[in-house]
């Protein structure tokens, strides 16, 4: 018999290469030889479009289930396959037809032209998503096609070669490929062997120069070589292995929550060429806060979809970070739409502290929030922070015996208790405050202004998607506006909130962490707080932060921080420094989210793989990942410059802090760690 | 320089060895909430297949046909 068999591509390709060299015609099969899935079992991309069949029906009014979708198609597709099998040898199945019966089924009236294009675009989109070209393949494609010989696709697919051949394009290989052939056209297939002279009819091939190359030892072997057609069968090792793995992780899943996470992170792996030597910090990017930022990013779409949010502001910096990802992974996971409005607002502590003293005075709560760092002393802090003028100011504070030097904050030398029960008084003072409201109520004009331009007051209800930690943004920005009659709902959704101070929450505002919330006990996610700075610099936007607002003759101007002094300097090397690391969340976000729409699992359903991954990178690092990921600069214009006594600087070393050397070669020393964070969060 | 999925099928720097000493610390210290964790047998069969599974798949896929009533005596046990 004329058929060989390999257990490994390479080994195909070096004997295809010198038996190629006396044919005219070599055809491929297409899945599992030219290109290989993500997923072991082709069928589960059936299930997103399903979910989308379904959220469509849903649209128009027509209420059906994601499981009953399925079972419709399958039955439909069954029959046809039992038709086709009455008029042919082969039981084949043509997707333009059963889908088209399907969705007219499910419409009804409702079916409009079009509808087909939309769900096929979709499906095609998800295959994309999950197929990837045998990289081995890719360069040999080329050496053929460069000697001339014809090449032909040949599978036995529900898809016609119309839409194959848009696979092949996404995957790169159309240019080489002279005719597709699919038995959904013909309904003569590989299985029966009555595609082979057919296609030998078609292309006007003689099978004495004809090589096939499939992965089926009937189809692809013993029906071309029953037809004169010398054949090469490809069961490859390494292929059986990756989806005999892929297979157990999807089927622990579905018993075991734990894995549903690991199964999403194995199916939003790069494959064959896209999985090439990356640098440690792309890696930790692409496989630890990307997965992360895509659940987190995933939970405030089902959130704001709860709650009737209309838009969604990702608050600068980091938002510049979570909105990118959302904008390359929603398209999965709703495809139908329906998602809120997103932008980018450009907002910082600084730029709106100043704007929101101009109703509300300034506030004891606020104060105190200049005194939480260390490095903040005295009311000139005060006044940079809420952008003062000192001068008027200075007469009211020598009512109350204090001076602009005075210190305010037990963690300076010089500081008297009596000091802020003096403090406390002045913010107790009409003229006092008559005058912060006099300085502030251009800044919040300006602020104000530039939330008209982005369209902050057209909607009831908004989310704030920030960072964290202690929703200070938020504070501030929903004080600037809180006067206005159209001043909408705010939710902020915190990817941690660590919750230094309490958050001012009403009905109006409100709060919450989505991966770790300080008033939810959840151990696991607490470890975020071992090197919180590291989410905050990995996913900072590449400009400097907004110092404020301005009123120009063309309407509101973003004033930004220069970036020319020591500290501009730094960001910008320590930038440099992560720019692997957001390039890995970056490649990851399509591939999480197409991940995602595969599986259907939701936040929730992820949760306790996220908490391993927490734990696992944070509390028990490994030396070399914490040399890596540690940032160089973290820089802050809201702490001030000022040193603090030694007895506020002095503290336990944090794990991410300790020396490289300690983390090598002490054995107990994250466990040590562990254990104190274990205690502290138990007595919190 | 190194590839994100490795030559076992593992992502680089979650791998299936480094869960494993975790599951194991888990055992006697609270690392928070896994939901049940990853199970002994999973983590049994999952490690086995990562390291062991080139070669067992290469004997399968060469051999299997005449496995075939080894395999079935020992599913029968």
């Amino acid at each position: 018999m004329n058929v060989r068999t390999f257990h490994s591509l390479d080994k195909l390709i070096a004997v295809g290469r010198a038996r190629a060299a006396d044919k005219d015609v070599i055809s491929f099969d297409l899945f599992d030889t030219l290109l290989v899935r993500r997923i072991h079992d082709p069928d589960l991309v059936k299930l997103p479009v399903a979910r989308y069949i379904a959220s469509l029906a849903a649209a128009c009014g027509r209420r059906i289930g994601e499981r009953e979708v399925q079972r419709l198609r399958d039955d439909i597709e069954r029959r046809q396959r039992q038709e086709t099998g009455e008029r042919f040898d082969d039981h084949e199945a043509c997707y333009p037809r059963f889908m088209e019966e399907l969705l007219r089924q499910i419409f009804a009236d409702r079916y409009e032209n079009g509808l087909l294009d939309r769900v096929t675009d979709f499906e095609l989109t998800m295959e994309n998503a999950m197929l990837v070209p045998r990289q081995p393949f890719l360069p040999w494609l080329a050496e053929l096609a460069g000697q001339g010989k014809r090449l032909l696709v040949v599978s036995d697919m529900y898809l016609p070669a119309t839409h194959l051949r848009r696979l092949l394009a996404h995957a790169g290989l159309e240019p080489y490929v002279e005719g597709i052939v699919s038995s959904a056209d013909t309904f003569l297939a590989k299985a029966s062997g009555k595609a082979f002279p057919m296609i030998a009819e078609k292309y006007g091939i003689a099978p004495q120069r004809w090589l096939h190359i499939g992965d089926n030892p009937i189809s692809d072997g013993l029906r071309p070589a029953e037809h004169g057609i010398e054949a090469l069968v490809l069961h490859d090792v390494g292929e059986a292995q990756r989806k005999s793995l892929v297979k157990r992780y999807y089927n622990y899943s579905d018993g075991k929550p734990f894995w549903r996470g690991r199964v999403l992170q194995q199916l939003m792996a790069p494959l064959e060429g896209e999985n090439v030597p990356q640098p440690a910090l792309y890696r930790q990017g692409y496989t630890f806060l990307g997965t992360l930022i895509g659940l987190f990013v995933q939970e405030v779409a089902r959130y704001c979809l709860d709650k009737g949010i209309s838009k969604i502001f990702f608050l600068s910096r980091e938002g510049w970070t979570f909105k990118r990802y959302w904008e390359k992974a929603m398209p999965f996971l709703y495809p139908q739409g329906g998602l809120p409005q997103i932008e980018y607002l450009y907002v910082s502590r600084m730029a709106l502290a100043g704007a929101s003293c101009a109703y509300q005075g300034l506030t004891k709560a606020n104060a105190d929030i200049v005194f939480l760092p260390v490095g903040n002393r005295d009311f000139r802090d005060v006044c940079r922070i809420f952008a003062l003028d000192l001068e008027p100011l200075l007469p009211h504070l020598q009512r109350f015996a204090l001076q602009a030097e005075t210190a305010l904050s037990p963690a300076h030398e010089g500081y008297d208790p009596q000091h802020r029960i003096n403090f406390d008084r002045l913010l107790e003072d009409d003229a006092f405050q008559a005058e912060i409201r006099r300085q502030a109520v251009e800044k919040n004009r300006a602020a104000v202004a530039y939330f008209e331009s982005v369209g902050m007051f057209a909607h009831d209800k908004v989310a704030l998607v920030d960072i964290g930690w202690l929703g200070t943004i938020q504070r501030f920005l929903f004080e600037t506006i809180a006067h206005r009659p159209d001043c909408p709902t705010c939710h902020g959704l915190l990817f941690g909130a660590t919750r230094g101070i309490p958050y001012p929450e009403d009905a109006r505002n409100q709060l919450r962490g989505i991966i770790y919330d300080r008033y939810r006990f959840d151990f696991a996610a607490s470890v975020l707080t071992y090197a919180q700075d590291i989410f905050e610099e990995a996913c900072r936007a590449p400009h400097p932060t907004l110092n404020g607002y301005r009123l120009g003759p063309q309407g509101v101007e973003l004033v930004f921080r220069g970036g020319e002094d020591a500290i501009g300097q730094a960001e910008v090397e320590q930038d440099a420094y992560f720019a692997p690391l957001q390039q890995g969340i970056f490649d990851s976000a399509a591939r999480f989210g197409a991940a995602a729409a595969l599986l259907g699992y939701q936040f929730d359903d992820c949760k306790p793989w996220l908490n391993y991954l927490l734990v696992s990178k944070l509390a028990f690092p490994t030396a070399q990942e914490v040399a890596n990921i540690r940032h160089r600069h973290h820089l802050d214009d809201f702490h001030g410059g000022k040193k603090p006594q030694a007895a506020f600087v002095m503290g336990p070393v944090p794990l991410w802090g300790e020396r490289q050397w300690k983390l090598r070669f002490q054995p107990w020393l994250r466990l040590r760690h562990f254990l104190g964070h274990l205690r502290g969060r138990i007595n919190q | 320089m190194k590839p994100i999925v490795d030559s076992r099928y593992d992502l680089e720097g979650t791998s299936i060895l480094r869960l494993a000493r975790l599951a194991l610390l888990g055992k006697w210290l609270p690392l928070g909430n896994f939901r049940g964790g990853p199970g002994a047998r999973c983590l049994a069969v999952l490690l086995l297949l990562h390291f062991l599974g080139r070669p067992l798949y290469a004997i399968h896929l060469r051999y299997g046909h005449r496995l075939q009533p080894l395999l079935r005596r020992l599913r029968r046990h």
